[in-house]
């Protein structure tokens, strides 16, 4: 899983990151955190300090993709301040990160949008927008009754129009044009409520114990 | 020959079988004088040994021959070899001289430390921890260096692999740790949780560390009290009561070393917003001088949501004009905004009708009917019945314990109630 | 009683109506020291010159009735003039009265010594008594209780120790000695035959005052309504019928759930008696019962500035009044599932906003299961969901047990290793 480090040489091994390349192209998002924390100790360990192409920017919005911003905020405080002035993308991440933090909906698109991310952080990015609109819409849904179609193009980072359009032809929405104001219609949500024989197999062995 | 090539011989020939090794460490404490005193030379004999096999005699030599101060690039070779051994060495062998190893472990904290690299000592402390411990639940005098690393290196989440492990077992004689040790294992472990904002888990460690044993104040305990409070408060709500098994001397010095924090704790129980804020500001220097002022400001956040949260016990709907009076915010937009955040996060159920600017609260949608919950409860169940186990294990052994026994006499029932005051009285009539 | 208990609270509640009540007819109520001592209380308390110039004139008219001198002069500074010359210091009665008090006592002083030289029980026990009696006029208290304590060892029959406890509870109420005016009722309860009707009500009463005092009002309550008719005006140097018509009336609403209100106080006869002298209390009990708040509130408020005048209930009004409108609001609501805020609003005499927040407290209180849609002025009952409440407390205790359980592991095994921090400040 880790990134094979050579405890000799600091320098960077372009072979090092292809457990990292592998996940990101394979998508799965939700390793790549701990590959790079866990590679990030190893590296410190060996005493060597990090390659120069070290994934910065990779590194925290791995934890942004997993939706910890919490430790993304932690990669941020422990990147030497070099790295960050000469690292633009890495500033552009954590610009996501901050906007996230402070629940400026609006500001997370457009540091989205706002910088032409390189082709290893591109997916994602990709990814993150996704989420992120996804549980904005969900967010929407739930936390309001009617909502101004202005806020609620903020919360999906659309244009107002589409905004309108998106949200009454594919959610079933209300505009009232007047006001402009949508009447949300709640999502859905379908939980499985059904048992299978292995809680009847737990529901003995308590049993069990409570009689022992 | 020279005494100290016999002695890396000596260490080659003895590392083989379980009473060879035993019979080394006599061999070994014996020479651990002239080891030191010829420190300077063991370098040449390490190369000799190898720490994998060799792991007691090398442990020896390391120690001594790192004893004194080391320049920059002893101190980088020192790391190196450290690291590599602590990595691979033989459990069993090492944990003969479990104060020597943890010697070695506390040099290469400070040597990290001092080469402003705390990150590098994270993986060798995490691996001596492993190799110290007899089995997880054991607390070694490496944890709350192992702690002290993660939080200085910033990777909080890299110390649960530790902390995550639950620990019942203190043993002086296998792992060589003071009650120091314990102390601080507690106090960094609340403020690794803290970072984490795993509030209920880092209290339960500053429980452990005000109510540690203890003749005398000391300093950790009061740093610890200072976070439970705040930490409390923005958990709970409110400071609890102290167990009855806090320390005599903690319960009467403790409260007058923190009569700021008291204040705070006294004045959020009556909710006001501007009182708590007032008390923050005024005593500013303190907090930022505890470095508490980040959890202050999250305290104040927390009466926020509180009283929020209060509101949906008493009223189905209401304006947010009126919740922003009632709570004290600026305005309707700010208290959209607080009211929404609190239903991201699960803390309330409500829907915001922007057009009338009000509020609908609702019930907690949660029928404990999906698997998900019922996965959970099986894991709790799950949990308790382990833990169920444990007491009967540990229950039986203390009714073995010669000492106990003497102690409570042979004339005497074996269970008589007050034996077992430390023991949660729920624990007979729950299971 | 204190009289300077709480006077800025009194001042600020009083002062709506003019007239705050017929001084005459209420002091014609009372005899002995609670006449004069009620007399100053409105005096003290009173919104209007004319009120208070009328109670301290017929207080002082009381006064020269008596021995006690020093009260005299008190009364004759206070009102300093503004009556007339009628009502100035008379140096004359001064010196008359207190020569003839000087013979009395030393002629008192000198007969008891010589009882008790003889060893003559019966005459010792008088003999204290009427020196009690001596002190109790010139207004020396602390005196007259010591007098009237010591006769208790010269008790033979029970109608003695009545005595004895009636007088020392007459004496500590005026002190404000309540914790003694309980113990003595009790000395008393347990004095065997008595059986009296008037002395039991005055023992009830006495107690009533005593729980009254001491905010517990449900007691008091009950003292009150068990009172026997049969008192009238025999206690009017401590109380009169209509004082425990009110009391007890007030103390009942304020405190009894809707059974105890219906069979102690509404379908109690001999308590009825003494509702007739007082229809005010009488009307809005009934108005209570019958949940007609609106009228019981006017009626309530009405009372007030005169409730606030009384010596002894002065103290409890505003919390008597918050409990009694907290159960009608309680009472209100209780059978609904829901509630129109507008309409509640004008059965209580209050503004929807008001009662919104009212009803909010008691919600947080939990004395109303119910929440508040202030959208649409609705209030909700709320049925707790029991299998819900059971999930989440299961929840909780499962947790509660694990941390706990962890740390009586951890902590016996701290023990066992005696791993205690030792000695000197070990700074980190």
């Amino acid at each position: 899983m880790a990134i094979p480090v050579d405890g000799s040489a600091a320098g960077p091994s372009t072979s090092g990151f292809t457990a990292l390349l592998d996940a990101i192209r394979a998508r799965h998002f939700a390793q790549l955190a701990d590959i790079l924390d866990t590679s990030e100790l190893e590296i410190a360990a060996s005493g060597a300090s990090k390659p120069q192409d070290w994934p910065y920017a990779v590194h925290v919005l791995a934890h942004v993709v997993n939706h910890d911003l919490n430790s993304a905020r932690f990669v941020w405080k422990r990147t030497p301040v070099s790295v960050k002035e000469s690292s633009p993308e890495l500033v552009a991440a954590w610009k996501i990160v901050q906007n996230m933090w402070t629940h400026d909906h609006a500001g997370v698109y457009k540091a989205l949008k706002g910088f032409d991310w390189t082709e290893l952080v591109q997916p994602i990015t990709g990814a993150i927008g996704d989420n992120y609109s996804t549980s904005m819409l969900r967010l929407l849904s739930t936390a309001y009754s009617t909502v101004s179609v202005a806020d609620a193009s903020g919360f999906l980072g659309l244009s107002e129009n589409e905004t309108v359009t998106f949200l009454t032809q594919q959610h079933g929405w209300v505009l009232d044009p007047a006001s402009q104001m949508l009447t949300v219609r709640p999502m859905s949500t379908v939980s499985n409520k059904k048992t299978d024989s292995s809680q009847l197999q737990n529901l003995t062995e308590y049993v069990f114990h409570l009689e022992h | 020959m020279d005494v100290l090539d016999q002695l890396v011989t000596q260490v080659q020939a003895l590392s083989g079988s379980d009473q060879d090794v035993a019979h080394l460490y006599t061999v070994l404490k014996q020479a651990d004088e002239l080891l030191h005193s010829h420190a300077t030379r063991l370098g040449y004999c390490l190369t000799a040994l190898n720490p994998v096999k060799h792991s007691l005699g090398y442990l020896y030599l390391l120690e001594a021959h790192t004893a004194g101060s080391m320049s920059r690039e002893q101190s980088e070779t020192f790391l190196g070899l450290a690291s590599t051994f602590l990595n691979s060495c033989a459990p069993e062998q090492i944990r003969l001289a479990a104060d020597k190893f943890n010697n070695i472990c506390r040099r290469l904290k400070e040597q990290a430390m001092h080469l402003h690299d705390p990150m590098r000592a994270i993986l060798p402390l995490q691996a001596a921890i492993r190799k110290l411990q007899p089995s997880s639940e054991f607390l070694t005098a490496i944890h709350a260096d192992f702690l002290q690393m993660c939080l200085l290196s910033k990777c909080y989440k890299a110390s649960l692999s530790v902390l995550e492990d639950d620990i019942f077992e203190i043993d002086q004689k296998r792992t060589a740790l003071v009650p120091r040790d314990f102390l601080l294992y507690c106090y960094y472990g609340g403020m690794v949780y803290i970072g984490l904002k795993k509030f209920s888990k880092a209290l339960e460690f500053f429980q452990h560390a005000i109510t540690a044993p203890t003749t005398s104040l000391n300093a950790i305990t009061i740093a610890a009290f200072r976070k439970y409070v705040l930490v409390s408060l923005i958990q709970n709500g409110q400071v609890p009561p102290f167990p009855k098994y806090t320390p005599a001397v903690v319960l009467r010095n403790l409260k007058s070393c923190v009569q700021d924090y008291l204040d705070l704790a006294n004045l959020y129980a009556t909710r006001n917003i501007a009182d708590v804020k007032r008390c923050i500001t005024t005593h500013e220097d303190v907090f930022k001088s505890d470095n508490n002022l980040g959890l202050a400001k999250q305290v104040i956040a927390s009466l926020y949501k509180r009283n929020i949260q209060r509101l949906t016990q008493t009223y189905l709907t209401l304006s947010l004009q009126d919740i922003a009076d009632t709570v004290q915010l600026d305005g309707q937009k700010e208290a959209e905004l607080h009211i929404l955040q609190m239903i991201k996060d699960g803390d309330i159920f409500a829907a915001i009708n922007q057009k009338d600017g009000m509020v609908s609260f609702q019930e907690d949608p949660e029928q404990y009917n999906t698997c998900e919950m019922t996965q959970r409860l099986n894991n709790e169940i799950h949990h308790i019945v382990r833990l169920a186990k444990k007491l009967t294990w540990v229950d039986e052994q203390v009714s073995c314990d010669h000492a106990y026994l003497s102690k409570i006499g042979r004339d005497r029932p074996r269970y008589e109630p007050e034996d077992f005051e430390l023991v949660p009285q729920k624990m007979y009539t729950n299971l | 009683m204190a009289m300077d208990g709480s006077e800025n609270h009194v001042r600020g509640a009083t002062g709506t109506t003019p007239e705050q009540i017929d001084v005459e007819n209420y002091a014609s109520l009372y005899t002995g020291h609670t006449k004069i001592a009620r007399l100053h209380f409105i005096a003290d308390h009173a919104n209007s010159r004319n009120l208070e110039l009328e109670a301290l004139r017929m207080s002082l008219d009381e006064i020269k009735k008596g021995d006690n001198t020093m009260l005299f002069k008190e009364c004759v500074e206070k009102i300093n003039g503004r009556l007339g010359p009628g009502y100035g210091l008379d140096q004359e009665w001064i010196d008359t009265v207190e020569r003839r008090a000087a013979q009395r006592q030393e002629k008192l002083e000198m007969e008891l010594n010589g009882y008790k030289t003889n060893l003559i029980k019966e005459s010792i026990r008088m003999g204290y008594n009427d020196l009690g009696d001596f002190h109790y006029a010139r207004g020396d208290l602390q005196q007259a209780f010591k007098c009237y304590v010591r006769t208790r060892d010269y008790c033979t029959t029970s109608k003695h120790i009545i005595a004895m406890c009636l007088n020392v509870i007459l004496v500590s109420i005026e002190l404000g000695h309540f914790v003694h005016v309980s113990n003595y009722v009790s000395k008393a309860d347990q004095t065997p035959d008595v059986q009296d009707p008037v002395v039991l009500a005055k023992l009830k009463c006495a107690a009533g005052l005593a729980h009254l005092e001491s905010k517990k009002y449900k007691l008091a309550a009950r003292k009150f309504v068990d009172s026997n008719f049969e008192l009238g005006s025999n206690y009017s140097d401590v109380i009169a019928p209509q004082d425990v018509a009110t009391y007890g009336g007030l103390c009942a609403l304020a405190s009894f759930d809707r059974a105890e209100l219906k069979s102690k106080v509404i379908d109690n006869i001999n308590f009825r008696n003494f509702l007739e002298l007082v229809p005010e209390v009488r009307e809005l009990i009934h108005d209570f019962y019958a949940s007609r708040y609106a009228s019981c509130l006017g009626y309530l408020q009405k009372l007030k500035p005169s409730l606030l005048l009384d010596i002894h209930l002065y103290d409890h009004v505003e919390t008597l009044y918050e409990q009694i409108r907290h159960k009608a609001l309680i009472q209100y609501t209780n059978p609904f599932i829901s509630v129109d805020l507008n309409t509640m609003a004008s059965a209580f005499k209050t503004s929807v906003a008001g009662l919104e927040k009212e009803l909010a407290a008691l919600i947080t209180e939990n004395q109303i299961q119910a929440r508040i849609d202030s959208h649409n002025k609705i209030l909700y009952a709320r049925h707790a969901d029991q299998r819900n409440t059971t999930f989440q407390r299961v929840l909780q205790t499962g947790s509660d047990f694990q941390r706990e359980t962890r740390a009586m592991l951890l902590r016996a095994n701290l023990m066992r290793q005696d791993f205690v921090m030792k000695g000197g400040r070990k700074q980190s």
